[in-house]
């Protein structure tokens, strides 16, 4: 064995404990697809006036059940053309992540609709998604762990700004957040297969 | 004239070669070891689709592992059903560390050497 080889055989033992308990089924398309319909849920309230606590839930309840429908169905595609188990260890593992800042987002989200005070929710919704997201970062692809504490930090900055700034710091979070996140994933996704063809060819 | 004995230098980098650890200087088995080695435990079954081997190469270079004490292998029923779980023992974790150590060490001192 030479030092090349040893390099070689460290990054393939590398790939083979993040396949372990990484949770790789998540694609670039369906954070893309999540980010244009974020984009477009922003965009919408150029006609729709997010003062309307009606207006602003139905957007982004369909926003957020868009997003929802386009991860299942890239994870289910993935599973399928992996070959691999879709409801696995590691999807158990990030759903008992995501868990407890779901919950506490939706006991907010009713909280402050009832109050009348729904235009707070974009700070709160950026920090349980911030929250979930760093849980997840254990078992999630980097990009994640960024994608996280960008949105806590944003949702700190969107509570201090006020009501007046949410609809556009949540284009901007979940929007360009989202496609930025499609990015980065589409980049490790074209690598990883790239490697694939590689090491199929060698 | 030189009178003085000619003497090999010791190559480091060949002794650390030398000094990996057989068992798990084998793709499968080091496969095996690495992908247990970051969780608790993981079934025969998920073991198999991860590495994408067959049952009895699978067997075979468990039963090796097990006779050294690296992979310990437990069968029960679970919902009538047989389960068989692996988990690497501490003996097992050790020297998986010990080889990535090596390799480590192996990827430094060439960098050393080509520095040098």
């Amino acid at each position: 064995m030479d030092a090349r080889q040893a390099a070689r055989t460290l990054e393939v033992i590398r790939t083979l404990m993040e396949r372990t308990c990484q949770y790789q089924l998540l694609t670039a398309r369906a954070s893309l697809a999540a980010g244009i319909l974020a984009g477009i849920g922003a965009l919408a309230f150029l006609f729709l006036s997010p003062d309307v606590p009606a207006n602003f839930g139905f957007v982004w309840l369909i926003v957020f059940a868009g997003s929802v429908l386009s991860t299942c169905i890239g994870t289910v595609m993935r599973g399928r053309e992996r070959g691999e188990q879709v409801w696995s260890r590691q999807a158990r593992a990030v759903v008992m992540a995501l868990a407890p800042s779901l919950f506490a987002a939706l006991v907010l989200t009713i909280y402050f609709f009832i109050r009348g005070e729904h235009l707070w929710l974009p700070g709160v919704w950026m920090l349980c998604y911030g929250q979930g997201a760093l849980a997840t970062s254990a078992y999630a692809p980097s990009p994640i762990r960024w994608l996280g504490v960008t949105a806590l930090l944003l949702g700190g900055v969107t509570l201090w700004l006020g009501p007046e700034w949410a609809v556009l710091m949540m284009g901007l979070v979940f929007g360009v957040g989202h496609t930025g996140l499609g990015t980065a994933l589409l980049v490790i996704e074209r690598r990883q297969s790239y490697l694939r063809i590689h090491r199929s060819v060698a | 004239m030189n009178l003085l004995p000619v003497v090999k230098p010791v190559n480091a980098f060949k002794r650390l070669v030398e000094d990996l650890d057989p068992l798990l200087h084998e793709r499968g088995r080091l496969a095996i070891v690495s992908v247990l080695a970051p969780v608790r435990e993981l079934s025969f079954t998920e073991l198999r689709n991860t590495l994408e081997m067959t049952d009895g190469n699978l067997s075979v270079h468990l039963q090796k592992l097990e006779e050294k004490g690296y992979v310990a292998i437990a069968k029960q029923f679970v919902a009538r059903r047989p389960l068989t779980t692996c988990k690497l023992t501490k003996a097992g974790q050790s020297a998986f560390g010990r080889y990535l150590n090596h390799l480590e060490a192996l990827v430094k001192q060439n960098r050393g050497g080509k520095g040098a």
